[in-house]
């Protein structure tokens, strides 16, 4: 899909980079990188070392207009076996939304509605399609369920429009339970930050593409307080993640599980 | 684009490395990515106010249908508050009240009613983050089945006005029961403790009588434990009884099956009455009995969720049995099951469709379909509902189906059709 806001010239000037890319002309891998550390330390970026709490607000647009709004407060603690997150979320914002809940602990996905104090299971697909497979974005641990593989050494353009050195890397799911099999992304080569990624489906279908920026210091180091998702198959829909209120947070092991839902209520 | 910046994207691309500042403008993706970022940089900055400890709403609503014995056409008014507080009132006590009033005007069967639901009232004290007591009325609620509970033993006589039959409405307007309940949380697990003492011996139907005698006739207790084996797979068991309830021991079981299906099995075994015994308040010894409920949810990659499930109840009739009942008997039976949200017949099929954003945004399109399979008949709901930011309008159509004699053609109702504002205040 071609915007009618991206400049002519600008549009052209990306094709000319496209084709010369194809001919081979782009900068070669430099030896001796390890991949996989470098997806590692990439996460250490994005996922905070202790139990935390932080704010996200999604801004949901459709053909460039704001058409949906939500507020969740994710609360997220790594599991010390697997080292994946395990994430509480709970919906601020609309109204009609305000206090549900979705626990996500690997695969083992529940959603509760206080008002009919049903606690249902969900499928990944139920998920992926709502836009809580959006709020926990920020804490997924790639080096745990993913092998990773430099593909090249490149300059790229960061979220912000910022040239910068970076290793592209590809991700290959080491496990099925994952939500995209397979992932490309851009890790920048000095500072270690994600810049962006693309996920796809099992099927090869680009599910999803995110750009990280606005980094600010938070619990610690430099963390991306913006993500910008673009759906893989309807570009004009897109997604902007703003992260706040970032906050250490202790969760408790016993809140990680169906029947603690209906007692969430934090302080 | 000046020429400066396409010679700095080339430089990019042919692996030159210019300073930071020189490809500020320089291209972040292909042109969808930068129409992107440049709708993200627009973005309002202003942050939303955090979740209110309460909810209130208003509803309105008009309705038409058709009786079935006389043909006639009847009409529907009905304008409801519901209310919900959640709060911690001191560090580790936590209240909620949960409160709803229907009026409702209506020429039709039933007549329409005043009635004022106090579904919740209680005190929850946490000892330790783990250690959990409650005092108050509270809507217990268990079951992994959608539209048949048979573990969900406190449903029974909860329903004061039914003013939707979607399955979660009626989840959610029904009245708690009165209990001392504590819960023991570990990593892996939990349990549950729950007595119900016997407040009042008869339901009371005054606008606002608090009504302890329909959800606290007689002294019960319930206890349910859970252990998550896996990720994928947490049973529940839990047992219940009481001074006028038989011993039953109930299961509760779900799962995944790949990336878009969860499968789900509900059981409950115990010795008790059969359901006519119950409605025809006729003398019978208790016998064992089963109830289940298994089924699957299936998500299509296009926000469509379809719920099959298999319902069973061994005390209610089958097809001869019901056959035999004279009319008014069955009538009988049918408001019984429904008191006490019971399978009206042996065995029943219910399908489930929920289409979250169906063609436009916000726009939910859901339906039942309940075949009972002892007498060949049905019953039918569909809605459409449509949300903005503080309201939502819904579109209701509810019909019963069957020949002479079975079961949903015993309903009142013939059809229905309803129209719904909800403001949130």
């Amino acid at each position: 899909m071609h915007s009618p806001n991206v400049p002519v010239g600008l549009a052209i000037a990306l094709r000319f980079i496209t084709l010369v890319a194809s001919l081979g002309l782009v900068a070669p891998v430099q030896g001796g990188e390890d991949a996989q550390s470098i997806l590692a330390t990439s996460d250490e970026v994005r996922n905070p070392p202790r139990p935390f709490a932080v704010t996200v607000r999604l801004l949901e647009y459709r053909n460039s207009k704001l058409s949906d709004e939500n507020t969740l407060t994710v609360y997220s603690k790594a599991d010390n076996a697997s080292g994946q997150y395990r994430t509480l979320v709970r919906f601020v914002a609309p109204e009609r939304d305000a206090n549900k809940l979705m626990l996500k602990n690997g695969n083992d996905l529940w959603f509760y509605d206080p008002s009919s104090q049903a606690s249902i299971r969900l499928s990944p697909q139920q998920r992926l399609l709502g836009q809580a497979s959006n709020g926990d974005v920020v804490t997924v641990n790639l080096a745990k369920d993913y092998k990773a593989e430099l593909l090249a050494e490149e300059d790229t353009a960061d979220g912000e429009r910022v040239m910068r050195r970076a290793y592209k890397l590809g991700l290959s799911a080491v496990s099925g339970d994952v939500t995209y099999h397979r992932v490309e992304m851009w890790v920048d080569a000095a500072t270690s930050r994600p810049l962006k990624a693309r996920f796809f489906s099992e099927s090869g279908h680009l599910l999803k593409s995110a750009y990280y920026r606005k980094y600010q210091a938070q619990l610690g180091r430099e963390r991306p307080t913006e993500v910008v998702i673009i759906d893989g198959l309807d570009p004009s829909w897109v997604t902007v993640l703003r992260y706040s209120d970032y906050a250490w947070r202790d969760v408790p092991d016993a809140w990680l599980q169906r029947d603690y839902l209906p007692r969430f209520k934090p302080g | 684009m000046t020429m400066r910046k396409i010679i700095a994207a080339l430089a990019v691309a042919l692996g030159f490395s210019l300073p930071t500042q020189a490809a500020t403008d320089a291209p972040a993706g292909p042109p969808d990515d930068l129409d992107a970022l440049s709708l993200a940089d627009k973005a309002p900055s202003n942050s939303a106010a955090p979740a209110r400890p309460w909810r209130l709403f208003l509803e309105g609503a008009i309705g038409r249908g058709k009786l079935r014995a006389s043909g006639d056409n009847f009409s529907l008014y009905r304008g409801s508050i519901d209310f919900r507080y959640d709060e911690h009132v001191a560090q580790q006590l936590r209240l909620v009240f949960s409160d709803r009033l229907d009026g409702v005007a209506s020429d039709g069967v039933p007549p329409g009613d005043n009635v004022n639901t106090l579904r919740e009232a209680y005190l929850s004290w946490a000892r330790a983050e783990d250690q959990i007591f409650d005092l108050g009325r509270v809507n217990i609620r268990n079951g992994a089945a959608m539209g048949f509970n048979p573990t969900d033993w406190f449903k029974a006589n909860a329903l004061r006005s039914i003013v939707d039959p979607d399955p979660a409405v009626l989840r959610e307007n029904r009245q708690g029961t009165v209990v001392l309940q504590a819960q023991q949380l570990w990593s892996n697990a939990s349990l549950t403790a729950t007595v119900s003492p016997r407040l009042a011996r008869s339901a009371d139907s005054a606008t606002f009588a608090l009504n302890a005698g329909a959800t606290n006739p007689s002294n019960r207790y319930l206890v349910a434990g859970s252990y998550k084996l896996s990720d994928k797979f947490t049973p529940q068991v839990l047992v219940f009884g009481g001074n006028d309830d038989p011993f039953q021991v109930g299961l509760n079981l779900s799962g995944l099956v790949g990336d878009a299906v969860v499968a789900f099995g509900e059981f409950s075994a115990g010795k008790g009455r059969s359901l006519v015994a119950q409605a025809l308040n006729q003398p019978e010894a208790n016998s064992n009995q089963q109830r289940a409920s298994v089924g699957l949810t299936y998500t299509t990659g296009f926000n469509l969720s379809l719920t099959a499930e298999a319902e069973y109840n061994s005390a209610a009739p089958n097809g001869d049995q019901w056959n035999l009942l004279p009319a008014a008997s069955q009538q009988q039976v049918l408001v019984t099951a429904q008191a006490l949200q019971d399978l009206p017949t042996r065995s029943q099929w219910f399908l489930y469709a929920s289409w979250q954003d169906a063609l436009v945004q916000r726009l939910e399109v859901s339906g039942f379909l309940r075949q009972d399979m002892q007498t060949s008949s049905r019953a039918l709901w569909l809605e459409g509902r449509y949300a903005w930011e503080r309201a939502e309008l819904a579109l209701q159509w509810l019909a019963y189906a069957g020949s002479s004699g079975t079961v949903y053609y015993a309903v009142p109702q013939q059809h229905a059709l309803q129209l719904i504002l909800r403001i949130y205040l």
